[in-house]
């Protein structure tokens, strides 16, 4: 069986990536691409940590199981409503670009 | 351990907003009227206040809670304040759009479902036992609120706050999420009483796991209550949005998020190791200045307010570093305070701009005392009771705060506080002088609306009856503990 380290170093390695997209890129789309990795990476860690949790009994385990479903159904609500935004965006400005959604200032 | 332990008692109120909100949405597919939206919304509220006022009453009497779904949403005495605040704060904000959204050509009927859906999601996440109910009760909340934002089209700050915001929050709700997991990982829970449970238990082996995952859902929640240095996203969303969209917001959003802080500070936080709550103290400390420093610069009303906003986080934050004594019931009567005099400065506030919110500067405001003295005088009522002026509210509030944070060993902080206020008190003058002690030629827009002018009477009444009154509301508040508190976690 491979240990649950490995599993939860692939998980932060995406989480990472993700974060690092979100910062860097400069299409919304991309960012809420970088978004969904991240949402993405805290279910592998949830199913890695639910397997290693089963020896705590079905229950425990099932519990983080189906947190997985949970989540996935919030990054599915979120994907319509950004997107529903994004496209508002773009009708009017027909671009994507987030560096030109600095006019509001301090 | 499968059994199902459904108890609707304890989600009524927001089952009566989530009915509500469900018949309106289609409703709206035959009826194009706004206001009579807005009517269906406001019933929605009264019917869901009085579902709340009963289990006060009942709570109260019996000293024991409603729970459901297996301690995953607890019915309890601070859940049940913090519903009175959403309640408030929902309330004020649908009589501000009922005349705001023609005048503004934002009169869709769409809007007042997302009104309530959205509450109906900060109920959710003020009664939630469990980090999934959190998670849950945030998105629910959030995605509405992240389309209101976004509600004026075709004009360039709306739709950017909309953006800024969905694209900040959905990163900090991933920051949550992950943070989730990984105290999943950590203890094998998601309730907040397992996890303190676990935590405790002798042996306990996964501290980095649990330190992690409390950092990163301490960021997420930090995010949502706009504490420094996670506020960024507050003034111009505050300022981009709608005017009656902000007061909602400002008021709803904040007092939901600080309800789920509140809750695990006073459940597993202090169980997590002692650098955790030092981080807390230095989020506060930043919120306090920033916040502060922020509001001093500003020359529009509008963002004032919003740095304003952020000022009250800190405040409300030193609620939450005493939340396992006093913290919570001191945080539930600010909030209570906070969601009158700001919705209400914010309803003053939609009477004074222009169909795209502009116009707020503050010398728009000169000789407001003589042409306006109504307008005039509630505004001054509002700033004097977020300045924290003595037989206001908000002074009454922040006397609770304080003595909250000295009695948790936070005296340090207090004493920040209390200069911070100092502090405040010039930029919240500052529109007042402009009112009464300045004249210029500008004419102020005579807008007139029969509902807006009833959320600033309702709103007056209150501040000014909690500050002269403060005993009734704490009474009712503190009869109840919560249900943490009774399991003695």
């Amino acid at each position: 069986m491979v240990p649950t380290e490995y599993y939860i170093a692939l998980s932060s390695i995406i989480f990472v990536i993700g974060a690092v997209g979100v910062l860097t890129r400069r299409s919304a789309i991309m960012v809420f691409l970088s978004v969904e990795l991240m949402l993405n990476a805290a279910n592998l860690a949830l199913v890695a940590f639910a397997r290693q949790w089963s020896v705590a009994g079905a229950a425990t385990a099932l519990n983080g199981q189906a947190a997985v479903f949970i989540i996935l159904a919030i990054a599915a609500a979120e994907v319509a409503v950004g997107l529903g935004i994004l496209v508002a965006i773009f009708r009017y400005r027909s671009s994507t670009d987030i560096d030109a959604l600095s006019e509001v200032r301090l | 351990m499968f059994g199902i332990d459904v108890n609707a008692a304890a989600f009524a109120p927001a089952l009566v907003l989530l009915i509500v909100a469900a018949m309106a949405t289609l409703w709206s597919l035959f009826e194009a009227d706004g206001r009579f939206m807005a009517m269906l919304a406001l019933i929605g509220v009264v019917m869901s206040g009085l579902f709340n006022v009963q289990l006060l009453l009942e709570g109260n009497a019996s000293g024991t809670y409603l729970s459901s779904f297996g301690l995953k949403y607890l019915a309890d005495a601070p859940a049940i304040g913090f519903n009175f605040v959403i309640l408030i704060g929902t309330a004020l904000a649908v009589l501000i759009a009922y005349d705001y959204l023609g005048r503004t050509d934002l009169d869709h009927p769409e809007y007042y479902p997302l009104i309530l859906l959205s509450s109906c999601g900060a109920m959710v996440m003020a009664a939630a036992g469990d980090l999934i109910t959190l998670i849950l009760g945030l998105e629910i909340m959030s995605l509405a609120v992240y389309v209101l934002s976004a509600w004026r089209q075709n004009a360039r700050e709306s739709e950017e706050a909309g953006m800024k915001y969905f694209l900040l929050g959905a990163f900090a709700s991933a920051f949550l999420i992950y943070g989730i997991a990984l105290m999943y990982g950590a203890t094998g829970s998601f309730s907040y009483g397992s996890i303190a449970a676990a935590l405790q238990a002798d042996g306990f082996s996964n501290v980095f796991y649990a330190s992690l995952g409390g950092m990163m859902i301490l960021a997420g929640l930090g995010f949502k209550v706009a504490f420094a240095p996670f506020h960024q996203w507050a003034p111009d969303v505050y300022t981009g949005a709608p005017t009656s969209v902000t007061a909602f917001m400002s008021v709803v959003v904040k007092a939901a998020a600080f309800a789920a802080l509140l809750r695990i500070a006073s459940s597993f936080f202090t169980e997590l190791p002692p650098v955790l709550n030092q981080v807390l103290v230095v989020l506060i400390v930043l919120t306090l200045v920033i916040g502060n420093l922020g509001a001093l610069l500003q020359q529009g009303l509008k963002r004032m307010l919003a740095y304003s906003a952020v000022a009250h986080a800190g405040y409300l934050g030193l609620a939450v570093l005493a939340a396992g004594t006093t913290g919570t019931k001191a945080a539930v009567w600010y909030l209570t305070a906070y969601a009158l005099m700001n919705a209400g400065a914010f309803a003053v506030l939609s009477l004074m701009t222009d169909r795209n919110d502009h116009g707020d500067a503050l010398e728009r405001f000169a000789g407001l005392g003589r042409t306006r003295p109504g307008l005039a005088a509630a505004l001054s009522i509002f700033l004097l009771s977020l300045a924290g002026i003595p037989l206001l509210a908000g002074f009454v509030g922040k006397i609770l705060v304080f003595q909250a944070a000295i009695s948790a060993g936070y005296v340090g902080l207090a004493v920040l506080g209390i200069l911070t206020s100092i502090v405040a008190v010039v930029y919240y003058i500052r529109p007042i002088a402009y009112m009464y002690f300045r004249d210029s030629e500008y004419k102020a827009p005579e807008i007139k609306s029969r509902a807006t002018s009833i959320a600033i009477g309702l709103a007056v009444i209150g501040t000014i009856g909690l500050g002269i009154f403060p005993g009734w509301w704490y009474g009712l508040i503190n009869a109840g503990k919560s249900i943490m508190a009774m399991a003695g976690l």
